[in-house]
């Protein structure tokens, strides 16, 4: 099922929480709506579920125009940001709630229910109340119940936000696959950007009510459209300065950096960005690559160890400081704080605005 | 759509409380300015109300009565309340259900147990004066301090104990760590946290002393406070000033009014329990202590409760004349079977039909205050607050003036009864619906909706199903408070329509005083045994008293 959303906004008193948002989402895909607490993320998502309703726009679940259909009547499933599963019902009745809704013969709903427990490796555990469970164990219970009535649309609001660092990462997984193996279209919410990188089929980032842009996660990471995208996707280091008078060198803070791309006028302003794992020392660059490289020099401020990387903090002049990180964890290549280091990138992957 | 049957069903709750009750009382503040015959406006009523000392004696009677009853609670309740929460007193569970028992009983029994105890010819009395002992006068002042602070203490204890109970306990810790010592910690730390919920116990004894009617009835009448200035008023064939019950109770009004609207200007700004961490740890006597401190707890108990177990003992004993005789009997209960029987019925059948329909109106009332918020249901917050500033006694004249004539007629029935009781009690329905809501997640409404399920079938199969030991243990804490109804029902009562209060109260007053006994049994049984059960089966519930 494929899903398409058409100028939609969604006001609360003043506040317009999502501004005339478009967006198509492809059959099967796994679609995730990235952005800061606030950017009109989950008021969207709940727009597309029917848990509010929008002032202008229109929503289709295919052909089907549904932004009119009662949230009961739109054949979603949904998994919540604190699970919401009924306290009062045991985890067998919570999978069966939504099949006997819809009326599902008695003998065809305990097979069903039995199935979605394996699927979501809560075999053995049907008579337990929800209080008797983990976090962990919840959310699987809720996916079971959303996913039992084998929805059209599989939504999905933050649910692994409550979740411990660890058990988030599996659980990601396991949900990708899932979705994987029912090929179901599917909207998931997030704010974590790692989350939302590793997940996702393509990538939505809102900020303010409005999509910033629609991407595959690499075109995200690497091409991002503009200055709200870059900062808000892994580290960036941000630069200012002016064009300079020889090809493609701008000054920034009393020292000269090459930005590809073309030149612009001598003296205006240029604003771009340079990733922390962009910034290489010599010895790292293939040959090939070398002719390319642009050097730079700067003092060691900080030295971060992080075991499988490590990160610098690189005074390249008084008052211009720039991030790099390090994959090179051989304790002789390590270097202390104080230190001059070389660094180089290649102009060609600067993100100018 | 999906919300009309809210929007129409916040309508509907909105024309009730105005209809029966806002309507009424507006006529009780036109008439207090209005002249009896022509009904020309006229500030004579309050004029009066300042002039003559019998009218503006009785104010400061209410305040007076009400300042001391609540300093007295805090005097009583705060210690006990500290020590049951921070100390392993001996039968913490146990404590509890007895404090809140004094709350659940009527006063005036307990009123009309101390003159037995400590009145006049009361028991106690008579022994002293044999080995040469006189005590003071009970009547008037001390007595009415007396049952006011031991039957409302509980409002101040609980709140303390809930407050004390949940200080979040790293915050007496992080004192304790910059160097302050436990009692500079409970004195500059715990205390400040815990004052807001002291203070709103305390207002909560204020206003009940303040709108109580059985008990100066009983052992104050020389000291009339405004509820009772005010029914002499109305009952009063030969009153000189017929409209000063209305100013009366237009005072009265006020008075509760500015105290509610003061605590809540206050609390608003001291909202300081709310995300308690960890609990604070409780302190481990040595057993001399503990057990000191356990016996100063259940003297107070038993002090608070002595009224009720001698008004049990007393309807088994036999009489003769106003005189208790110690030889077991029956014959009070006989006497009040059979002379009595329907009062018996009206209590019961009035309880259960204003239960109900409190049910029916406040629990869809606490979901729209909730979970439909808008202006309206923020107009309701405000609405269903009056019933609590508005004394019974006085919601009592309201109704049967305003219900008199017009399009309604509804004095001189069964229905003005039930009405009064629903309005009191709906409020108390509403928001401990409201309370079990909010720590309801919504989402969990929209878990169901998303698997198919309307949203009106979503609030029988889930909300309703999880709310419904909250409603079941709220119905009868109300059943159980409007047995005990005497305010109201004093003024509304009708021939035929008469409860097991009333009877009592016309049988302290008219020294029939076996009858009095036999109704105070029945009404504590009934009490008793409802509350049991609450406590069994829904102890893990949180139910709010108010």
């Amino acid at each position: 099922m494929s899903i398409r959303i058409v100028k939609l906004t969604k006001r609360f008193g003043s506040l317009e929480a999502v501004k005339d948002v478009s967006l198509e989402i492809n059959t099967g895909e796994f679609f995730t709506l990235l952005g800061p607490s606030g950017c009109g993320k989950t008021t969207l998502l709940r727009s597309i579920a029917g848990f509010n309703q929008p002032e202008a726009g229109e929503i289709y679940f295919g052909d089907k125009r549904i932004d009119k259909t009662s949230a009961h009547k739109r054949g979603i499933g949904m998994v919540f940001q604190n699970y919401a599963v009924f306290p009062h019902l045991t985890v067998y009745d919570n999978v069966a709630y939504g099949l006997k809704a819809r009326r599902v013969p008695a003998p065809e709903i305990g097979p069903k229910v039995e199935k979605a427990l394996q699927m979501v490796r809560l075999g053995g555990m049907e008579d337990r109340l929800p209080n008797q469970l983990s976090g962990g164990q919840l959310q699987r219970v809720a996916i079971a119940r959303a996913l039992v009535i084998e929805p059209q649309v599989f939504l999905m609001d933050e649910p692994l936000s409550n979740l411990d660092a660890k058990l988030r990462v599996e659980m990601r997984s396991e949900i990708r696959e899932l979705q994987r193996q029912m090929k179901i279209t599917t909207i998931y919410v997030t704010h974590d950007q790692e989350e939302a990188l590793s997940i996702s089929d393509r990538i939505a980032v809102m900020n303010l009510g409005v999509v910033e842009q629609v991407g595959k996660p690499w075109e995200i990471y690497n091409t991002p459209v503009n200055r709200f995208v870059v900062g808000f996707i892994g580290t960036t280091n941000f630069f200012e300065g002016e064009w300079a008078s020889q090809e493609g060198l701008v000054k920034v803070g009393g020292i000269l950096m090459k930005v590809g791309g073309g030149s612009r006028p001598k003296g205006e302003q240029v604003a771009f960005a340079i990733r922390p794992e962009a910034f290489k020392v010599a010895e790292q660059i293939p040959a090939e690559e070398r002719p390319r490289m642009f050097g730079l020099e700067g003092k060691i401020a900080k030295v971060e160890y992080l075991g499988f990387m490590t990160k610098y903090d690189l005074e390249l002049s008084p008052g211009l400081n720039a991030k790099m990180v390090s994959y090179d964890v051989l304790p002789r290549n390590l270097r202390k704080e104080g230190e001059l280091l070389e660094i180089f990138y290649d102009p060609q992957r600067v993100l100018v605005y | 759509m999906k919300s009309s049957f809210w929007s129409l069903t916040t309508i509907l709750i909105f024309i009730v409380f105005v209809f029966f009750m806002i309507i009424p009382i507006i006529s009780l503040f036109t008439g207090s300015f209005q002249t009896e015959e022509g009904g020309r406006f006229t500030l004579d009523n309050f004029t009066n109300f300042v002039k003559y000392p019998s009218y503006w004696r009785s104010f400061s009677h209410s305040i007076i009565i009400g300042l001391i009853s609540a300093i007295g609670a805090i005097l009583v309740g705060v210690p006990l309340g500290f020590m049951v929460a921070r100390w392993n007193v001996i039968g913490k569970p146990l404590i509890i259900t007895l404090s809140t028992l004094p709350l659940m009983l009527p006063t005036f029994i307990a009123a009309f147990a101390w003159i037995i105890l400590l009145g006049r010819g009361g028991i106690i009395t008579k022994y002293l004066e044999t080995v040469g002992i006189q005590i003071g006068s009970i009547y008037g002042y001390p007595g009415m301090i007396l049952v006011f602070v031991s039957q409302l203490y509980s409002y101040v204890f609980l709140m303390t104990l809930s407050g004390f109970g949940s200080v979040d306990e790293s915050l007496e810790e992080a004192s304790r760590s910059l160097g302050a010592n436990p009692i500079k910690t409970f004195i500059k730390v715990s205390f400040p946290l815990v004052l807001p919920s002291i203070l709103s116990g305390a207002l909560l004894t204020f206003m009940s002393a303040i709108e109580n009617f059985g008990v100066p009835m009983v052992i104050a009448q020389q000291t009339p406070n405004l509820v009772v200035k005010a029914y002499v008023e109305f009952t009063s064939e030969v009153s000189k000033h017929p409209g000063m019950a209305y100013t009366l109770s237009v005072v009265l009004i006020f008075i509760t009014m500015a105290s509610l609207i003061i605590q809540r200007y206050y609390l608003s700004k001291r909202n300081f329990i709310q995300a308690a961490r960890g609990k604070p740890a409780v302190k481990q006597l040595t057993p001399g202590k503990r057990i000191a401190a356990s016996a100063v707890i259940y003297a107070v108990l038993i002090i608070t409760l002595i009224p009720f177990f001698v008004a049990f003992v007393l309807s088994f004993m036999e009489m003769r004349g106003p005189v208790f005789y110690p030889k077991f009997s029956l014959q009070s209960y006989i006497y009040a079977f059979e002379r009595s029987a329907r009062p018996i019925f009206n209590t019961y059948f009035l309880a259960t039909v204003a239960t109900v329909v409190s049910v029916l109106i406040g629990v869809p009332t606490g979901y729209i205050l909730t979970r439909r918020k808008s202006i309206y249901s923020n107009m309701l917050d405000i609405i269903i607050m009056l019933p609590f500033v508005i004394a019974g006694t006085i919601l009592g004249i309201a109704l049967i003036t305003f219900f008199n004539s017009g399009w309604i007629v509804l004095t001189g029935t069964w229905m003005i009864l039930a009405l009064s009781y629903v309005i009191r009690k709906m409020p108390f329905i509403a928001r401990s619906s409201a309370s079990i809501l909010y720590q309801l997640d919504p989402s969990l409404d929209e878990a169901s909706i998303s698997l198919g399920v309307s949203p009106m079938k979503t609030f029988y199969k889930v909300t309703f199903r999880l709310m419904m030991a909250g409603i079941v243990s709220g119905a009868i804490l109300s059943w159980v408070t409007i047995i005990s109804e005497l305010s109201s029902t004093i003024v509304l009562q009708t021939p035929g329509w008469s409860t097991m209060t009333v009877e009592m109260y016309q049988g302290i007053i008219s020294d029939d005083l076996g009858k009095a006994a036999a109704f105070s049994s029945i009404m504590i049984i009934s009490t008793i045994i409802p509350l049991l059960f609450v406590t069994k089966y829904f102890s893990k519930e949180q139910t709010p008293l108010l």
